[in-house]
């Protein structure tokens, strides 16, 4: 057994062993290189950043925690967004696990304890305004400060749920939800996760269907992403924006060119480049899961790239493309 | 009444889907709407069949002491557990819905809690697997054998690079080549394949719909 | 209190696979199957709190004007029950054809739509406009004349031969392989960020010695 050889029937935990350094020991000594955001990624962002409280957005928790590593820091990225500039989201999820995927999100961008988080005012919690009729944006957190409650130090605004959003959940068939939701979101959603009534939230009011929405955001692990497109797009030319994962990405550029879709984040790049863009326009004061994971990303491509070519040297030097048969353990 | 019903239903019932699109009358507008609000509904019936055969699949192997008999009890127990604690506490509901389900953040009840730190991390470090798999096939498998080979394996390594921050200091031209790649020579090869796949859909949906697909009735009796 | 086991229980589980990567062990198998029976267990909770009690039972409870027709998917779902009786198992063959067909038959036209026409449409464009940088030229060039050499490859009902079908599709399996290779490097994008996503938890979430 030449060199050669011994090489190419290495133990594959080598290799697992190597893998596992290279995504550990970055964590430690970030490189801090700058992620420049694509094109793709910057017309959803701009899209957002024109809508306001009097616009409406569909967010879709659409994938499993499978591919949350992938999926969650957009999903997050985009509510914060949205959030920020008090844009009524409605959040829905193609699966059940996206349901809980989404309240995870939720919590996470509503956590006291975290930076930039939002102070969570509960459907219950502002009955008292609703039941004086005030259902105004700007008035409703007017009500809420004069009756007392103060915005907390470092907090980023309040969101009231049902007029700044309201988590739907899971429904099965999809594709024949997003037709129905075409007529009246509250056909097929008569109350959110949490019971409340869908048809008593201001923001439902404001938008009874999904004629009355500027833009769905899909953050997707599987091809339910196109369904939005299908259904809601080619239907009654609701404006889509993809968050899809990387294996899926390549796939969908089809979309961006044929103006199907707005923009389309691909994988953990294209988290972090609309958390950079939160991070540029002072949205937020630190940086995203999906940055810091891009540092680490870094040095695993390059290890990648490596182990592609060594394996390539050792193939051909060992000779075994024409003659040699390489025995052993593959 | 066996075949030919469902078969009809099927028939009829895309073909006034169909026209229903192109003639958007009032009336065929409101079948419309009884149906998209209707199919939820019997969709989430179907879930039956999932959980009637697993449990089936797995008190079978108990019942015959199979291999690996014991872990059909991890199975079973949480399938039937988890609802049972859902109802038991029904204010935990969560899955994570934790606050912004009406719980609170200190209270998990059992359902949060397989949900969360279960569920979560088992799928999600089964799928990253995967990074470990792909990483020992790139020393083993990826190979420049033949030009066309050697073609996939540049057009990899460049959109990789152009993907990183540390590409663009390897080489200024990464990222943009690694995008030019998306956006053109990519876009064209993955336009022809979904044209491809697109037809295909359009000629099972036909072929359902007119009856000559029928493999969907399963083996359910003649 | 319970936040901290939790995590345990977490980090354990996500410990216990990553030792698959060594040997495969009881842990590693303990896990392939909770996480079916969780995941079916979620499941029956979500569809039962989003859908039967929502939009079913409380509706007919409450006495709603024209519930009652909510019977009839009702009952269409429950044939699906009979799919574990052999002699009445054609019966749910009934609510699978009430999907499907008129799934069918809203889907065709929109599908045509979107997968079809509108790509169709989307790959005559004019090659070159005034203003346009010679990389956008180019690319255009070899997007349209791509999309078309790539079909041509598809196209089995012809020999490949001569220089329409046999250059084409040269050209073709060229195209393609490149938009593989593109494909192939997002995947291992894809792949590592799952385990970024781990190594995150373990690290920041479990142990606190990452930010």
């Amino acid at each position: 057994m030449n060199i050669w050889e011994k090489m190419l029937n290495l133990d594959r935990r080598w290799i697992f062993l190597l893998i596992g350094i290279a995504c550990v020991v970055p964590f430690f000594t970030p490189l801090g290189l700058p992620i420049l955001p694509s094109e793709e990624v910057i017309s959803i962002y701009d899209y957002i950043e024109e809508l306001g409280p009097d616009n409406a957005i569909f967010v879709g928790f659409d994938f499993d925690p499978g591919t949350a590593a992938e999926n969650q820091p957009m999903g997050i990225a985009v509510l914060r967004h949205a959030f920020s500039r008090n844009i009524p989201v409605f959040i829905t999820a193609v699966t059940p696990m996206g349901q809980g995927l989404a309240a995870m999100a939720i919590d996470e961008l509503t956590d006291e304890t975290r930076a930039d988080f939002f102070s969570f005012v509960s459907w219950s919690e502002w009955s008292a305004i609703r039941d004086q009729g005030i259902t105004e944006r700007a008035e409703i957190e007017e009500a809420w400060i004069a009756e007392g409650n103060l915005l907390p130090e470092r907090s980023r605004g309040f969101i009231f749920e049902g007029r700044d959003f309201a988590h739907l959940g899971y429904l099965p068939v999809f594709n024949l939800v997003i037709l129905g939701m075409s007529t009246s979101i509250v056909s097929q959603y008569p109350t959110d996760v949490a019971g409340n009534s869908v048809e008593e939230m201001p923001m439902y009011q404001e938008h009874k269907s999904l004629r009355e929405i500027d833009l769905a955001v899909t953050n997707a692990g599987s091809a339910a992403c196109t369904w939005w497109i299908i259904y809601g797009r080619e239907k009654i030319g609701l404006p889509v924006a993809f968050g899809v994962t990387a294996v899926m990405a390549t796939d969908y550029y089809i979309y961006i060119q044929s103006g199907q879709i707005i923009g389309q984040m691909g994988g953990l790049r294209g988290a972090a480049e609309y958390e950079v863009l939160l991070l540029d326009n002072d949205y937020t004061s630190e940086p995203g899961k999906a940055f810091i994971g891009m540092d680490v990303q870094n040095i695993a491509h390059l290890l990648i790239i490596f182990l592609v070519i060594l394996g390539n040297i050792a193939f051909f030097a060992g000779g075994f493309n024409k003659k040699t048969k390489l025995k052993g353990r593959r | 009444m066996k075949r030919s019903i469902p078969l009809a239903i099927v028939m009829v019932g895309g073909i006034l889907f169909i026209i229903q699109y192109f003639i958007p009358h009032q009336h065929s507008q409101t079948l419309f709407d009884y149906y998209t609000e209707w199919a939820p509904i019997v969709g989430a019936f179907a879930l039956v069949l999932g959980v009637g055969s697993l449990s089936r699949l797995h008190s079978h192997k108990i019942k015959r002491k199979a291999k690996n008999w014991q872990y059909s009890y991890a199975v079973l127990i949480p399938l039937f557990a988890v609802p049972f604690f859902a109802l038991l506490m029904p204010e935990s509901l969560g899955g994570g819905l934790m606050e912004s389900m009406g719980g609170t953040r200190t209270t998990q009840g059992v359902f949060d809690f397989a949900y969360l730190n279960v569920q979560i991390p088992i799928q999600s470090t089964m799928f990253s697997l995967l990074a470990f798999y792909i990483a020992s096939a790139a020393f083993r498998a990826f190979r420049a054998k033949s030009a066309l080979a050697t073609v996939l394996l540049l057009a990899a390594i460049i959109v990789m690079l152009g993907q990183v921050p540390i590409g663009e200091l390897i080489g200024k031209w990464f990222p943009k080549i690694g995008l030019w790649i998306l956006r053109y020579p990519n876009l064209g090869a993955k336009r022809a394949i979904g044209l491809g796949v697109g037809f295909g859909i359009l000629a099972t949906q036909l072929k359902i719909i007119f009856g000559v697909e029928r493999n969907w009735l399963g083996g359910a009796g003649e | 209190m319970t936040e901290t086991i939790g995590l345990w229980v977490a980090a354990l589980f996500t410990i216990g696979i990553y030792s698959f990567l060594y040997k495969e062990n009881p842990l590693y198998r303990l896990a392939e199957h909770l996480v079916i029976g969780i995941s079916l267990g979620y499941f029956i909770v979500i569809s039962y709190m989003r859908v039967l009690e929502p939009r079913l039972i409380e509706p007919i409870s409450n006495g709603e004007q024209g519930a009652w027709l909510l019977l009839i998917p009702a009952i269409l779902g429950i044939l699906y029950i009979t799919r574990f009786f052999p002699k009445v198992a054609w019966l749910s063959r009934y609510p699978m054809a009430f999907l499907m067909g008129a799934g069918m038959g809203v889907g065709f036209p929109l599908s045509m739509k979107a997968q079809v026409l509108r790509q169709l449409e989307a790959s005559l464009i004019p090659l070159y406009k005034t203003g346009m940088s010679w990389e956008i030229v180019l690319g255009n060039v070899v997007m349209v004349l791509g999309t078309l050499a790539a079909l041509i490859y598809f196209f089995f009902s012809k020999p490949h031969k001569g220089l329409f079908f046999g250059t084409g599709s040269k050209i073709g399996i060229w195209v393609i392989m490149v938009g593989f290779g593109a494909t192939f490097g997002f995947t291992v994008m894809g792949r590592i960020s799952l385990l970024i996503g781990r190594i995150q938890f373990l690290l920041g979430d479990w142990l606190h010695i990452i930010k």
